[in-house]
């Protein structure tokens, strides 16, 4: 199978590149092993929330300059980050996906424990406030469902009174969903999300819903609405006659499952391949160049390419995986940045900043992946699993992954 | 007769709510006398909670103390038959390989016999038939009568039933010093950690049963019990590998035990000496772990790619004997100290020693004193009234409707299970997923198991003991926690505390699928959720 | 050190990290509120069986074994077979006769063949659908597939046999119970193909059932029999004659490969790289530029394909939609990748039929909304399920081929 570019794993880096090389008239296949991280997002992206010393960042884009290589940002540089800032919520759009937010100036949203979170792009549907703890409302109500437990009413509701703003909390019993509330494991909210995909049943929730609402400024929900679409947020929303403000759940996380499939939709709409399900073991290298992979569904059968993106991921999508003595990269055996003393990989506080976030492959500063020192001519890393960043810890998991995606995508279609 | 702050009177007070302090409080409260446990943290919080949950048949001491071996059989078959919900009759092999001397194996069984201990040499084949994950290529093997306890279940059983005779058991409650009046001990000082206030206990006798701890409670009641701290450090596989427990036929080493229990298997023990200094500051090296897999491997090869849970550390309460660096050839007996005899002080007793399967023993022990002391005639019960959770007759179990979440509570708690709300679908849903513990469950540990923070309700419920770690019910955990004791605020810390302490034993073992989920519970809870975001610090 | 080097251990549920992504995906879930859905039911369940097999839990049997918690799963857990394993090892229910019926699809299919119209007709009857419903459990508004005249194994012994030996290459074709006794067409049209790219079709020396409905039914010895049997037979020919093995049917070609050694313990690691499907097989040769199609300039058909459960699961869509693609006249939609619902014979079942139908509902209602002339699918009972739900026919891509091909100039072109 030929290809202009293979794009190796199906999350948000790799998807972001496909659709510009697609949008670019590259011809691309993606192969994922299996969904992506993305379904645990809580609807918004980092770009830059800490510097590697501790700093609070505000203004992502006056504090880029203050990173250095092997930083991502650094390699990308602050004036392609300020143009990907000003053209990704414009992609985004074009996949049916709307974004609020700068990166001149971070924005806050609620996480799901209620407490405020610094972050870049946002989605639509969540509110966004410039500054925390400063609320626009007065009273609010605070919705939940009998027996879901992944929504924290209690500890949302202590966030909301700290911040001044009375809460008033509300269970809604809707048939439907006591169904799904009689088996014992299954009351997740991208079940609820799909009960709520049929029609009528926004109708019914309304219907209770609404006596509740009399008083409130505006109604605090978990984010369990429009699974496969959109479209029964936004009746949701038009009909309640109140702003409503929905709170990301514990995983899985519904919006982000919806941006997954739209993502992907879009990516296979522009004439991509999307090869769900399917995992690449191994590569022919020749003279330093990538000239086929081969994966677990087509054995024999090779994908070539032009180009190859390696859009893995950290450990969690098996990008690198570590073993007792060494991290290594599974498909191409990369050179991998980590400590060889397995001691000095973790913090003892969970939340301190853990070195392995750090470890991922090496590359040049155009992203070009390195073997045993030298690069390959024809491979690009991108997303989590490069090196030089800490995700968790400088809040920039999300903008690594669109920055360095954008940015290799560019240098492939500059290429031609 | 002593009295405390608040007028209760006490005959006697238990220091120490491990498996032994529990069993003293409950042998002593069958026995009439009024009984005040005093518990620094948790219960459970010391060895009881931290080794290999074995049941031991007492085969393992066989060759070198035939004493203790005895000990450990007689009470093998007592806590079969009184708590049967804390114990899985699986049965053990000593499994002799290549480079192990075949001859051992002749002395082990006739020891074994001495001691009273059913050993049946088998052919390695039946071996192999019976626990398919053992080495196969063993050369000889021993059958004999080990299980499994959980240490958790049998502690709190053991409290419930003090609490049922009239004992007050109360955790969270340091003892800071003690009560004296010339030469004889009236009663303690001490800090509740929770609500900051001291308080003052008094009674008869104080019963020393803290474990390595004893060496200090000692020192405060002005007299000297050296202990000699041995950390053992063992591995948490993610699920069953063995059904029967597996042993090395041969002179006690490291890491040659293999216990399954529950959900999952132990491998352990490494044995080192610490200074007594370090003892609440077990942490598990890389070299350790690394050398629990080699042995480990060795008893059952698919340890090599089983997924490891978590490494924990446990400090054996050893008292010192000789001047063996390893503290393995010190005699795991029982020993009953008598202050006023040894010490000239009256009112104190210490017990100590021993192991988790001989605790009823030395609550027997350690309460005949104590009657002794206050000239109570009583005769011990212990071993003959079942725990509670433990009295529910076979036709009983098979009336009880089932299902899984209900057969999940009461594999853990018998039948006290049947006190738990489990009769609508929001009681039925599952807060941890892995080990299948249900709002009902949780609450009811939370309501009427002293289950006061995430810890002390996982250690009554298995609630993120599971492969997740808490990655998936910690946060609902903190959630029913907030609810049930209206502590919303002290929840959120909770959860962070919890998912640390979650941590401190997944770090050890963080490769592989461990690191996977480490960091997926990462983007969680750190990503996500900002949790412990006010205490991020950087490290220079 | 060789500690922990891979840990990929035999109990692949160990490397589930509770992400929950497999329970999105999982079409019983919101349908059928019994069914523990695939995260408890598989991984999380599969350590609590270990620790006590009283954990087994019937309702297990709601699994479609569609596979799509598996083609979702992050980690590459292997929940479907998790789930049917258990099925397998704890289940002590025996069969019930309409299980056996509905599983025995060959032995039934040989009963019914000299008998076909007489069948056909009486399983249309109001009166033996009322009595199937009630005493068997099938449910009444079920459309059976009707039984072929003459097998596509007699049909092929008499017209076709003979000539297939003119031909320099040569393939075995597992033709599976569908193409043998309710289509044969299918298996003609494969013959068709074939021949025109250059290869003879033989029958496999004995080709029995595959055993997916005898699996998915508990008949697990009988699967396992049959399972050895097909395995020698194909190893006969992959390995005595390096004829390789290819099939129409997706459900049958991922048994005989992936549900054998996973599911039955049937080893065919030497053979399984060589039994695939007919559409993977030509893909590969025109990939490799060893073949060339030629197409009929008047063919002009506006068709759908719907990826099966087992398609996806395979990976292996992008064949056949790439070889449909191909045919110049041939408008081409890509429906959503989403169960129909049937699942072999899961949907059949009284108990089963409103949960089958409710799965399939956004498809039937997609694909009545496209206006088009078939739909191309891989999997015989997605055919029945959405033909009987939807008013659109339902053909093999390799009908569609064949229908397509221009024989004569793709002989040229391959000469």
């Amino acid at each position: 199978m030929k290809f202009d570019t293979i794009i190796i794993g199906g999350g948000l880096a790799g998807l972001v590149c496909g659709i510009r090389l697609q949008e670019g008239g590259h011809k691309c296949a993606m192969v994922s092993t299996g969904q992506s991280a993305l379904h645990f997002s809580s609807g918004s992206f980092d770009l830059l929330a800490t510097l590697p010393d501790g700093t609070p960042v505000e203004h992502p884009l006056e504090a880029m300059s203050r990173l250095e290589s092997p930083h991502p940002y650094a390699r990308i540089g602050a004036d392609n980050i300020a143009r990907y800032d000003r053209e990704f919520p414009e992609m985004m759009k074009r996949a049916g996906i709307g974004l609020t937010g700068s990166a001149t100036r971070n924005h806050y949203h609620f996480t799901p424990m209620g407490t405020m979170k610094k972050t870049w792009l946002t989605l639509d549907e969540f509110v966004t406030f410039d500054e925390p703890s400063r609320l626009p409302w007065h009273r609010v109500v605070l919705v939940n469902f009998p027996g879901f437990l992944d929504f924290y009413t209690k500890f949302i509701a202590d966030e909301f009174e700290k911040a001044g703003v009375s809460c008033t909390p509300v269970q809604v019993t809707l048939p439907f969903i006591e169904k799904l509330r009689s088996n014992p494991t299954e009351m997740r909210s991208a079940n609820i999300a799909r009960t709520f995909d049929s029609t009528g049943h926004i109708d019914e929730l309304l219907r209770e819903l609404k006596p509740h609402c009399g008083e409130a400024d505006a109604v605090v929900m978990p984010a369990v609405f429009g699974l496969s679409s959109p479209a029964p947020l936004e009746y949701l929303k038009e009909q309640l006659g109140k702003p409503l403000c929905p709170l990301a759940t514990m995983p899985p996380s519904v919006p982000g499952i919806r941006m997954q499939q739209q993502l992907t939709k879009h990516f296979v709409h522009l004439g991509g391949t999307f090869m769900l399900g399917d995992t690449v073991d191994r590569a022919d290298i020749e003279n330093n160049e990538v000239k086929a992979v081969y994966t677990t569904n087509h054995a024999d059968i090779r994908l070539t390419a032009d180009h190859y993106i390696l859009a893995t991921g950290s450990f969690f999508s098996r990008g690198i995986i570590a073993r007792p003595d060494s991290v290594y990269e599974p498909i191409f055996d990369l050179d991998v940045f980590y400590d060889t003393d397995r001691s000095k990989w973790y913090d003892a506080d969970v939340f301190a900043p853990q070195r392995y976030m750090t470890f991922g492959v090496m590359t040049t500063d155009s992203f070009r992946a390195l073997r045993k020192g030298v690069e390959l001519t024809n491979l690009h890393a991108v997303g989590s699993v490069l090196s030089g960043h800490n995700a968790l810890h400088e809040g920039c998991g999300g903008g690594v992954s669109i920055m360095s995606a954008l940015h290799v995508a560019d240098s492939l279609l500059n290429d031609k | 007769m002593g009295k405390t702050g608040n007028g209760t009177e006490f005959d006697v007070i238990v220091i120490g709510g491990g498996a032994t302090g529990a069993g003293t409080a409950r042998d002593c409260a069958m026995r009439g006398l009024r009984v005040l446990l005093l518990e620094r943290f948790d219960y459970t919080n010391g060895a009881t909670g931290r080794n290999h949950g074995l049941l031991h048949s007492g085969a393992r001491y066989a060759v070198n103390d035939g004493e203790s071996a005895a000990e450990c059989i007689r009470e093998n078959r007592i806590l079969r038959r009184i708590a049967s919900h804390c114990v899985e009759e699986n049965g053990g092999l000593f499994i002799s390989l290549p480079e192990d001397d075949l001859s051992y194996q002749d002395k082990f069984v006739e020891s074994c016999r001495k001691a009273g201990i059913e050993a049946e040499a088998i052919d390695p084949k039946e071996a192999i038939r019976l626990e398919p994950s053992v080495n196969p290529s063993l050369t000889g093997a021993v059958k004999v009568p080990d299980g499994s306890i959980d240490p958790f279940r049998l502690t709190i059983a053991n409290i419930l039933d003090a609490r049922a005779h009239g004992a007050v058991t109360l955790t969270y409650q340091e003892v800071t010093g003690f009560i004296r009046e010339q030469d004889r001990i009236v009663g303690v000082q001490t800090y509740n950690s929770k609500t900051k206030e001291r308080t003052e206990f008094r009674a008869a006798i104080v019963v020393n049963a803290s474990g390595i701890w004893g060496h200090h409670i000692a020192g405060l009641a002005g007299v000297t019990v050296n202990m000699y701290p041995a950390k053992g450090a063992l591995l948490i596989f993610g699920h069953r590998v063995n059904n029967m427990v597996l042993n090395r036929c041969r002179k006690a080493a490291d890491a040659d035990i293999l216990v399954p229990g529950d959900t999952i298997t132990v491998i352990g023990t490494t044995s080192t000496r610490i200074p007594y200094e370090e003892i609440d500051h077990m942490h598990v090296t890389a070299d350790e772990v690394d050398l629990l897999l080699t042995e480990g491997e060795k008893l059952a090869p698919a340890l090599a790619d089983t997924r490891i849970l978590r490494a924990y550390a446990g400090v054996r309460p050893l008292v010192a004997a000789d001047n063996d660096p390893t503290g393995r050839n010190i005699s795991r007996g029982i020993v009953l100290l008598d202050h006023a005899s040894r010490d000239g002080l009256e009112g104190f007793l210490t017990i100590t020693g021993g192991k988790l399967v001989t605790y009823r023993l030395m609550a027997e022990w350690a309460t005949d004193l104590v009657c002794k002391k206050l000239g109570v005639n009583a005769v011990c019960r212990t071993a003959d009234e079942a725990l509670p959770g433990s009295r529910l007759t076979k036709e009983e179990e098979k009336r009880y409707p089932v299902g899984n979440v209900y057969r999940a509570a009461e594999s853990r708690h018998g039948e006290l299970a049947r006190q738990m709300d489990l009769h609508d679908a929001y009681d039925n849903s599952l807060v941890c997923e892995c080990e299948g513990v249900s709002v009902g469950e949780a609450n009811y540990a939370l309501r009427a198991l002293d289950a006061t923070d995430l810890a002390s309700l996982r250690r009554r419920t298995r609630i993120g003991m599971g492969t997740c770690q808490g990655e998936l019910c910690a946060c609902r955990a903190a959630g029913l926690l907030a609810k049930a004791h209206n502590c919303t605020e002290k929840a959120k810390h909770e959860l962070v505390d919890f998912l640390n302490e979650r941590w401190k034993g997944m770090s050890p073992v963080a490769w592989g699928e461990s690191l996977r989920e480490s960091q997926f519970s990462a983007w969680v809870y750190e990503g996500n959720c900002q949790l412990g975001n006010n205490k991020k610090e950087v490290k220079p | 050190m060789n500690l922990q080097q891979y840990n990929i251990s035999e109990n692949n549920f160990e490397q589930c990290i509770k992400c929950t992504v497999c329970t999105v995906y999982c079409p019983v879930v919101p349908l059928n509120e019994d069914f523990p859905g695939p995260k408890h039911a598989g991984p999380d369940g599969e350590r609590l069986r270990l620790k006590d097999p009283d954990f087994f839990e019937k309702s297990l049997k709601y699994c479609l074994n569609c596979k799509r918690c598996e083609v979702a799963c992050p980690s590459g857990v292997r929940i479907g077979d998790i789930i049917q394993s258990a099925r397998i090892k704890h289940n002590t229910d025996t069969p019930k006769l309409r299980d056996m019926l509905l599983a025995n699809t060959d032995f039934v299919g040989r009963m019914s063949t000299p008998l076909a119209p007489l069948v056909n007709m009486t399983l249309k009857l109001k009166p033996v659908k009322a009595v199937m419903d009630s005493v068997l459990k099938i449910d009444h508004r079920r459309v059976f597939p009707s039984y072929a005249r003459q097998t596509f194994e007699s049909w092929y012994r008499k017209h076709a046999a003979e000539q297939q030996q003119n031909f320099r290459k040569h393939v075995s074709y597992f033709h599976g119970c569908y193409a043998n006794y309710n289509y044969p067409q299918l298996g003609k049209d494969l013959v068709k193909v074939m021949n025109a790219a250059g290869y003879g079709v033989h029958l496999l020396e004995k080709e029995k059932c595959c055993g997916v409905a005898l699996i998915s039914n508990g008949l697990i010895n009988q699967a396992t029999r049959q399972g050895k049997h097909n395995i020698a037979s194909i190893r006969r020919s992959v390995v005595e004659q390096d004829m390789p093995v290819i099939g129409t049917s997706s459900t049958c070609i991922f048994t005989l490969r992936d549900e054998y050694p996973h599911l039955l313990h049937i080893d065919n690691a030497d053979v399984r790289d060589r039994v695939e499907l007919a559409t993977r097989f030509l893909f590969r040769l025109i990939d490799e530029g060893k073949l060339k199609l030629v197409f009929r300039k008047d063919y002009k058909k506006r068709v759908a394909y719907h990826t099966a459960c087992h398609m996806e699961k395979l990976g292996w869509a992008i064949y056949s939609t790439s070889l449909l693609r191909m045919i110049p006249g041939l408008d081409f939609v890509m429906l959503d990748s989403q169960c129909c619902g049937i699942a072999g014979t899961y949907g059949f079942k009284k108990e089963n039929y409103r949960t089958s139908q409710g799965i399939g509902a956004p498809l039937f209602r997609q694909i009545e909304s496209l206006g088009l002339d078939y739909v191309a699918t891989d999997c015989e009972t997605c055919k029945w399920q959405i033909e009987m739900s939807t008013s659109v026919p339902v053909m093999n891509p390799v009908s569609i081929l064949a229908e397509a091909l221009d024989v004569e100039a793709t002989i040229q072109a391959n000469r």
